[in-house]
């Protein structure tokens, strides 16, 4: 009972915390706006160019920003607990090269005449349907599916840069977002796709969330607790891989969330349960921070927000690395 | 009550009359269709660098211009035209800053012809956006992109004065050289860690050459589309052994690309380069500029070069 | 026994004279029109100035940095799979690539030109990327957790290729140039940066002579090698400071080219078994056999022009990986 109160009080924490990051988020820019005119401006009144502001710039765009990072933390959280390794997040075992691989192809018009979110989303499933290819036969150990993950990415990777080698600056320009991972103007349909798949996926999430908790501990362990492994290990990494896909089909490769939202949600939360809410939530407050701070630091200029949680990611990444390693995930 | 305001309508459609008299209401075949703009737009925001010169070039200093690359600011080449207001910066060629452009509050929008569909919603609901129809490269493409923005201006007449200030200045410049004796084969090249890049025929320079009475080749290693060739293996390095050898480089100092290049001693074999017509350019100018101003600067450049 | 060692005498033989072969062939095929006949005409001692042009001016010196690079690093990625007894230690997983380009992002948007940009600054941060990364996963630490190391490294990768791309949203002109640098290739080095480069390298080569039998005590285990008189400690950081020289000239030479260290070592000790001395044996010939390959594919795939060498090796070495990860265990060193 009490480990349920501490999850329900850290989940409305977070909650709150990201509708005022998402208050926030609507209020600040190129345009500012005081606070109290975001409000009516998001229920179409005030100034037409506030409205504008509000509803058609930036409100899809934290819609983005929630939804991304959610999602690629949710993925984080999944894989994690599933390799018994903090630092086994989606973007580092190769999917995001995929589906940058893929992106910028379409950019760099390879032939294909599929757009860039579309792409995307073919190379991340492509990226995973490989690496699930390759370590198959050679049992289902998390570290193997990393390893092989990771292989995968390098090749993904080396491809990218030869093809922006290969093209002008002014193409390798459109391309970048696609390197980088940006929320600048992203595609509706693609959205709303991952809105869908976000949706499942948590359902999918609280489904295996009790089995989950059990897989952290040895295989023999959870055995017998009356866990089918394998079979719960292939769920939890498929689920974990749609989901990267689909987020990355908006927003590009920002595979530092699926480490930095699951690390907040873990210090937040009791050790004793995976923390899969929490971590939803805190992605999504991570990604919307993150994009605030790219937008807002520099301007004019936009930092994408891959590149800023990577640089809030680099030194907490460091630290895990520097402490002493520990069993358990 | 009623008459007047019949009389405030009769005043209106006289106006507006007026004023469609003198600016009729225009529309442009872009990219993403036919925008139709009106009037002669003040609040101009620019997001390409050909956009910017041409511009210039008809005389409106737009409010709003992106960066062009090795520089947080506008191109070297510009400066020169820029009066004491500056346009304000909205980020990067790579990404947009959509705000910073509604900020300005434009009432015209050129943007570069890659601009990509989500990018143009969001624009065009800001302000017409003017996206020049993509189309293979060809020397001859800034002049249809100048027409284009300077039609979105209303200045017609400016840019074509521009335009042909530029083939007359190309003009006088081709009987100087052939009167010095200067002519043939041109290469333009890009000299990277592993070998050159050629540049393509087809880039806006490379026309520029041309005008001149330069033969600019690319020894067929750039396909239709390409910008560049890839990197040329040192072997096939004679591909590239004309008359003239114009070797572009992104530093402000040419001659120190030239030092690097002659390092390599499948480089200091070439003929030209033992006659010593290699040129340094300016890479940025050379190679992504575009329009009217950046024309006169680089046949200031072929200029000072070619002409003893 | 002495039956495996015959056999690995034909081995070595063998190995030694394809070595042999594939350098020639080295010499003799090429992107240009300086054809295998020609070029075979050159070597009996023909007058053709522009053929023994490209045969000696061109296609010798890479073909010698070929080997030189393929050796150094073979014997890398061997010593360090030892020290770290894990299999999946390679130099170009740990950080490498990613630290030799962000070095070299760091000087271009500091104002050098990629024309003109000493190589050794890519040395330098290959360096300090290699070295990151094993000290902060502690060297001493990952025995236990192979999959520890390669993981860190691919995050210290995404770390620095991120703070690459902020450097690159500023500076067009960098952005344009490092597209050409982060990719290894042989093509246009000199012999000068070979002769730069061999001094660190033979003091390195002597070290790991030096090093073999402490190292191979080792493999038996802490207790055992303190047994025998040597210092596990002290092995280590000699070993990591050979790994740092080795792989960084072979990054200054040919810009950063990975998987070299993760196949060649996983070929020698295919056929070297588990001693130590005798993998690194191997390495000699195995890792310039890679390099050359790869090098020659490059040369003629996309004829008149060149296929950087590092998407090559990327090509490769990536079925290696997999396999080695798919075997039921992963072999402990």
């Amino acid at each position: 009972m009490l480990i349920e109160q501490r999850a329900l009080v850290v989940s409305t924490g977070l909650c709150v915390a990201l509708l005022c990051a998402g208050v926030l988020y609507l209020s600040l820019g190129s345009m500012a706006l005081p606070v109290s005119a975001v409000l009516p401006a998001l229920f179409g009144r005030g100034e037409m160019i506030s409205v504008f502001t509000v509803q058609e710039l930036r409100l899809p765009r934290l819609v983005a920003a929630c939804l991304t990072g959610a999602a690629f933390a949710l993925a984080g959280v999944l894989m994690q607990t599933l390799a018994r390794n903090r630092l086994a997040t989606p973007g580092i075992i190769g999917i995001d090269n995929g589906a940058t691989a893929f992106a910028v192809a379409s950019v760099v018009g390879m032939g294909v005449s599929l757009t860039p979110p579309a792409m995307a989303l073919a190379g991340a499933a492509t990226a995973a349907a490989l690496t699930f290819g390759l370590v198959a036969g050679g049992g289902t150990q998390g570290y193997r599916f990393i390893v092989a993950g990771i292989g995968v990415g390098a090749v993904f990777g080396a491809v990218t840069q030869l093809m922006l080698a290969r093209v002008a600056i002014d193409t390798a320009n459109a391309a970048y977002p696609w390197t980088v991972g940006s929320l600048n103007a992203r595609p509706g349909d693609a959205v709303g796709l991952l809105a869908v798949g976000l949706g499942a996926g948590v359902i999918a999430a609280c489904v295996v969330a009790r089995p989950l908790s059990l897989m952290r501990f040895k295989d023999a362990t959870a055995y017998g607790l009356g866990v089918n492994v394998k079979a719960r290990r292939f769920q939890v990494l498929m689920l974990s891989v749609v989901l990267t896909a689909l987020a990355v089909a908006v927003a590009g490769p920002v595979g530092m969330v699926g480490l930095i939202g699951p690390e907040i949600a873990r210090s937040l939360s009791s050790s004793r349960q995976v923390p899969l809410l929490a971590s939803t939530l805190a992605g999504a407050l991570v990604m919307v921070l993150a994009d605030l701070a790219g937008r807002t630091l520099l301007a004019p200029i936009e930092i994408p927000v891959g590149i800023v949680t990577a640089v809030i990611g680099g030194p907490w990444l460091l630290w895990i690395l520097m402490r002493p390693q520990r069993s358990h995930a | 009550m009623g008459a007047a305001a019949l009389r405030n309508g009769m005043v209106g459609l006289l106006l507006s009359g007026l004023l469609v008299s003198a600016a009729q209401a225009r529309t442009l075949d872009t990219a993403f269709g036919e925008v139709d703009v009106t009037g002669t737009p003040e609040h101009v925001v620019t997001l390409y660098e050909g956009a910017l010169d041409a511009s210039l070039a008809a005389g409106v200093t737009p409010l709003g211009a992106v960066t062009t690359r090795g520089g947080d600011n506008v191109a070297e080449y510009v400066e020169a035209h820029l009066g004491d207001e500056r346009p304000a910066i909205m980020g990067v060629v790579r990404e947009i800053n959509i705000e910073a452009v509604l900020e300005q509050r434009p009432d015209l929008i050129l943007a570069p012809a890659r601009l990509t569909e989500e990018q143009y919603q969001l624009l065009s609901r800001i302000a017409p956006t003017v996206v020049p129809p993509t189309q293979p490269i060809a020397p001859d493409n800034w002049k249809a992109e100048a027409r284009l923005y300077g039609n979105a201006l209303n200045r017609q007449d400016a840019i074509e004065d521009a335009i042909s200030a530029v083939d007359q200045r190309a003009a006088e410049l081709a009987s100087a050289l052939e009167n010095a004796g200067v002519g043939g084969r041109a290469f333009v090249v890009r000299w990277m860690p592993g070998g050159p890049m050629v540049m393509s025929k087809n880039l806006f320079a490379a026309g520029l050459l041309d005008q001149v009475g330069l033969t600019v080749e690319d020894a067929g290693l750039v396909g239709e589309r390409g910008v560049h060739s890839d990197v040329l293996s040192l072997e096939n390095l004679s591909r590239v052994d004309g008359d003239w050898l114009f070797l572009a480089t992104l530093n402000k100092d040419g001659r120190e690309a030239l030092e690097a290049a002659k390092q390599s001693s499948a480089f200091t074999r070439l003929d030209v380069v033992q006659r010593d017509q290699v040129v340094p350019v300016n890479g940025q100018l050379w190679s992504s500029a575009n329009g009217p101003l950046a024309a006169q600067a680089i046949l200031d450049d072929i200029e000072a070069a070619l002409l003893p | 026994m002495p039956l495996r060692v015959a056999r690995q005498r034909t081995q070595m033989t063998l190995l030694l004279t394809a070595l042999v072969a594939v350098s020639l062939v080295s010499l003799l095929i090429g992107a240009g029109e300086t054809g295998p006949l020609r070029a075979l005409a050159v070597l009996a001692g023909s007058q053709d100035s522009d053929a023994s042009f490209v045969v000696w001016q061109l296609r010798a010196p890479r073909t010698l940095i070929g080997i030189v690079v393929g050796m150094a690093l073979g014997v890398a990625g061997a010593l360090l799979q030892a020290v770290s007894r894990n299999p999946l230690a390679e130099p170009g997983l740990l950080g490498v690539s990613a630290g030799a380009a962000f070095a070299v992002a760091l000087t271009l948007v500091m104002g050098a030109s990629a024309a003109t940009l000493r190589i050794s600054v890519a040395q330098l941060g290959a360096l300090v990327g290699c070295l990151c990364v094993l000290s902060v996963t502690r060297v001493r630490g990952v025995g236990s957790d192979p999959v520890r190391l390669v993981l860190a490294g691919a995050a210290f990768s995404g770390l620095l290729s991120s703070l690459t791309s902020l450097m690159l949203l500023y500076d067009q002109r960098a952005a344009d140039e490092i597209r050409f640098w982060v990719i290894g290739s042989l093509s246009g080095r000199r012999l000068d940066d070979l002769a730069a480069m061999l001094p660190s390298m033979l003091v390195a080569a002597v070290a790991v002579v030096l090093m073999a039998r402490p190292l191979a005590a080792l493999a038996l285990g802490e207790r055992a090698a303190s047994g025998l008189g040597h210092h596990p400690g002290l092995i280590r950081w000699c070993v990591v400071a050979c790994v740092a020289l080795l792989v960084g000239g072979a990054t200054a030479m040919a810009g950063p080219i990975a998987f070299v260290g993760l196949v060649v070592p996983f070929a020698a000790r295919a056929m070297a078994g588990p001693d130590i001395r005798r993998t690194l044996w191997f390495c000699l010939p195995i890792g310039p056999l890679m390099v050359l390959a790869a090098d020659m594919i490059a040369r003629v795939a996309v004829a008149p022009s060149e296929l950087p060498i590092g998407v090559l090796t990327a090509l490769c070495g990536a079925p290696v990986l997999v396999s080695v990860v798919r075997a039921r265990r992963l072999p402990s060193l």
